[in-house]
């Protein structure tokens, strides 16, 4: 770990958990499980408190539904106890990319870059 | 005009005709009248009230003032003139009293209405409109009609005026719409479901006060201040067409008609109109070489130095096309009758005598039609050739003309006595006395279709001399644009077509798509579209299109128009007379001219009678030398009115237009 890292851990909170937080999560913490992106989930000895430790970028919305249920006492149990059923229809769980650059952009807008539009007013006769 | 009578108006005395009605009155006293079903140029309904106005002395109610005329009001007491007010506390009260009942149906569509921001509800709602509904009723709901592809129908913004049921039977001459109903049932409709059968319908959607019938092509492209509006000419016939082009940056977004009563009065065909979406198809764009059997793109400097190089010491013959403006054709004959070729316009094979204005146009005006009393028609169908010209020889026969026709039955919306359809019958007509007619305003209106083949000299000169005994004026009608204009500047090779592409090595080809071109002979394409000209050139120059460059048109009449642009041409193409002038320089014989104007001096200079804008120059008719006539029956020169040329052959629309007219006169089956 380089120094710039130490000094990023230390005053910045959005890539990964803050020093307090680890030491909060190492003095009370029970990890409960993860998730398929890697975010640990913790709860307090007593199950007054229920955590996460995201896996890299600390984003709400990476948080799937099924966690988010335990995490807000929608339900008790946790998905590794009690998982939830998925409906075959069901599309798998992704953040919210607004404000990235896979954000949905509609057809013509100036966002897509990857296949602009064909903006020509008319269309050009070719031979054949 | 001798019953003149003095009137009062606002404390204006003025003296008008008795048979003026109050609201013409007011118009000439300079005071604007609100109204929605009076129109000039259709009959009077007074059903939208309106036009109310206070008759000081009259019965204590507000008169509807387009359907009372000056006669009808008594003076006063003493013999003093009628007053009349217009900005009477009770005329406002009463005109906010009509608007209310016009609203309580109306249903606050404006942000979604096509007719935003040009409404005539929406205007004088801002006047007279009062800021609250004090109605709590459901709304009268009314179901849309299905006219067609071209007007949109919204019938529960209809406030039933009338207006469209009006035009449709007088001007445009069919029985389609009415209004059934009384009361709040009172609908406007269609008989038994029909669509619109006539090639005017478009204008409907012009008179339409509220947004009940708009233009489906147009619908929700575009808002009225958002659009370029520029003064220009058809070419869609020969009529010259004044028009609005309402432009949205390079597009055009739709056509609308100016007013002009001695061309269109404010009428255009429905192929003016409608045809925009063929100036975004198919366009030529970049220049085009054909090598190895294959047109490749090439830049500008190629193309024009592989037609100039085609061009040297080789036979050249030049055609100019149907949309031609006199600027290109003009630029045309000089550059190749500066290469010792020649030029040719009558592509159709018509056979127009060169230099005889008073035979290649004639003397009558369109104007004349309005006060004549016989209409002979040789050889022309004018509700294809020129719909808004055939709604001007239907309100003559409404005023009591007689209109004859010599050539095949066709329905053109008012009776017409046949005089038979072959060259037999005009040979009969030319030998008959015409004395009786001396004195009788006449017109004979002489079309292609009789005279673009073999004997067309023949018969033209039959007509003309029968014209003459009867004292009756000519009018040829024309079915292409440019003819007239490129007629003007003499673009004609002795011996019509046949002489010109006979032994032409290589062929100019100025837009003319109608032409068949023989193998051998390499061809030079110049421009918009591509169509079957372009399929068959070798080297192809891509110009402007009528809306996209200023030009000079001669209509049918006579008359010298200007188009002017409306947006800038596609891609790498350019205006045309540009091209030719570029070209001139490659092959050595330089145009002397630099610019527009420049050009526009020296063909002034050239044919003075172009120079007066919007005048028609009088022509003399002489006698023509009789020929010998076939034995053939007269055909019309236009077989689709909606695919006459390569914009509207370009137009989706427009070929959807012409199948539902095939479909319309194909025979029913069973089931329907």
């Amino acid at each position: 770990m380089g120094l710039l890292k130490t000094i990023k851990r230390v005053f910045t909170w959005w890539d990964g958990q803050t020093i307090n937080t680890q030491f909060f999560t190492w003095r009370k913490g029970v990890k409960v499980g993860s998730d398929a992106e890697g975010n640990v989930y913790y709860r307090d000895r007593s199950d007054k408190k229920r955590w996460v430790i995201f896996n890299g970028e600390v984003e709400g919305s990476r948080v799937s539904p099924d966690w988010h249920g335990w995490l807000h006492r929608t339900w008790d149990k946790a998905p590794t106890e009690a998982p939830l059923t998925h409906k075959s229809w069901e599309k798998p769980h992704q953040e919210n990319l607004t404000g990235t650059a896979l954000a949905y952009a509609p057809t013509g807008s100036i966002r897509r870059t990857n296949a602009p539009a064909d903006r020509s007013d008319y269309e050009a006769w070719s031979p054949e | 005009m001798s019953d003149l009578r003095k009137i009062i108006i606002d404390g204006k005395e003025l003296e008008v005709p008795g048979a003026m009605t109050l609201i013409q009155a007011c118009e000439e006293a300079g005071v604007e009248v609100p109204r929605f079903c009076y129109h000039e140029r259709l009959s009077i309904a007074g059903n939208c009230r309106m036009c109310l106005v206070e008759v000081v002395g009259g019965p204590p109610k507000p008169a509807a003032s387009c359907a009372m005329q000056v006669r009808d009001l008594r003076p006063g007491p003493e013999g003093q003139p009628p007053v009349v007010k217009t900005n009477s506390p009770m005329v406002k009260k009463a005109r906010e009293g009509v608007m209310e009942f016009l609203l309580i149906n109306h249903p606050l569509d404006c942000p979604i209405c096509d007719q935003g921001g040009e409404c005539d509800l929406q205007d004088q709602a801002m006047a007279y409109g009062v800021d609250f509904s004090r109605y709590r009723e459901p709304k009268r709901a009314a179901e849309d009609l299905d006219l067609g592809p071209l007007v949109e129908t919204h019938m529960t913004r209809c406030i039933s005026c009338t207006r469209c049921v009006r035009f449709t039977t007088e001007v445009a001459g069919i029985t389609q719409m009415g209004q059934t109903g009384r009361g709040e049932d009172s609908e406007i409709t269609s008989y038994l479901g029909e669509t619109l059968n006539s090639n005017m319908q478009g204008n409907v959607i012009d008179l339409c006060p509220v947004g009940a019938l708009v233009s489906k092509p147009y619908a929700f492209t575009a808002r009225p201040w958002e659009l370029t509006k520029t003064e220009s000419i058809d070419v869609m016939d020969a009529l010259g067409s004044n028009i609005r082009v309402d432009t949205k940056g390079r597009e055009v977004m739709r056509i609308l008609p100016r007013n002009h009563d001695g061309v269109n009065e404010e009428w255009i065909s429905d192929k003016t109109r409608f045809v925009w979406d063929g100036l975004r198809r198919q366009r030529l764009d970049t220049p085009y070489i054909r090598e190895n059997g294959k047109l490749r793109k090439a830049s500008w400097g190629e193309a024009l130095t592989a037609a100039a190089a085609a061009m040297k010491g080789k036979k050249v013959a030049g055609l100019v096309g149907d949309l031609a403006s006199v600027e290109a054709t003009y630029s045309l004959k000089a550059l190749i009758e500066g290469l010792g070729g020649t030029v040719e316009c009558r592509t159709d094979n018509a056979k127009l005598p060169g230099g005889n204005r008073g035979a290649y146009v004639g003397n009558a005006t369109i104007e004349d039609i309005d006060t004549a009393k016989n209409i002979l028609l040789i050889g022309t169908n004018p509700r294809d050739e020129a719909p808004v010209l055939n709604a001007r020889i239907r309100k003559a026969w409404t005023k009591g003309a007689t209109v004859a026709r010599l050539g095949q039955p066709a329905d053109l919306t008012y009776d017409v006595v046949e005089l038979g359809s072959d060259r037999d019958a005009l040979a009969a007509l030319a030998a008959m006395d015409h004395s009786d007619k001396h004195g009788i305003p006449g017109v004979m209106i002489i079309g292609q279709g009789a005279i673009n083949e073999a004997d067309g000299a023949a018969v033209l000169a039959a007509a003309i001399n029968t014209a003459l005994k009867a004292q009756s004026k000519v009018l040829i009608l024309h079915s292409a644009a440019s003819r007239v204009g490129a007629m003007d500047v003499g673009a004609v090779t002795q011996g019509g077509m046949k002489a010109a592409m006979d032994g032409a090595e290589v062929v100019y080809n100025l837009g003319a798509d109608e032409v068949e071109i023989g193998d051998g002979a390499f061809v030079i394409y110049q421009g918009s579209h591509g169509d079957r000209g372009a399929h068959r050139a070798d080297i192809i120059l891509p110009g402007a299109a009528y809306t996209e460059e200023n030009g000079l048109f001669v209509n049918t009449e006579g008359r010298p128009q200007l188009a002017m642009r409306a947006g800038f041409a596609p891609g790498e193409a350019k205006e045309n007379w540009a091209i030719l002038r570029a070209l001139s320089a490659e092959t050595g014989t330089v145009l002397p001219w630099d610019s527009l104007a420049q050009l526009r001096q020296a063909l002034v200079a050239d044919r003075p009678h172009l120079a007066a804008i919007d005048e028609v120059p009088e022509n003399e008719v002489k006698p023509l030398k009789d020929g010998k006539l076939g034995k053939a029956t007269f055909r019309p020169a236009v077989r689709d009115f909606y695919l006459t040329n390569p914009i509207a052959r370009a137009s989706a629309l427009m070929a959807e237009l012409s199948a539902g007219a095939k479909a319309r006169t194909a025979p029913k089956v069973a089931a329907e």
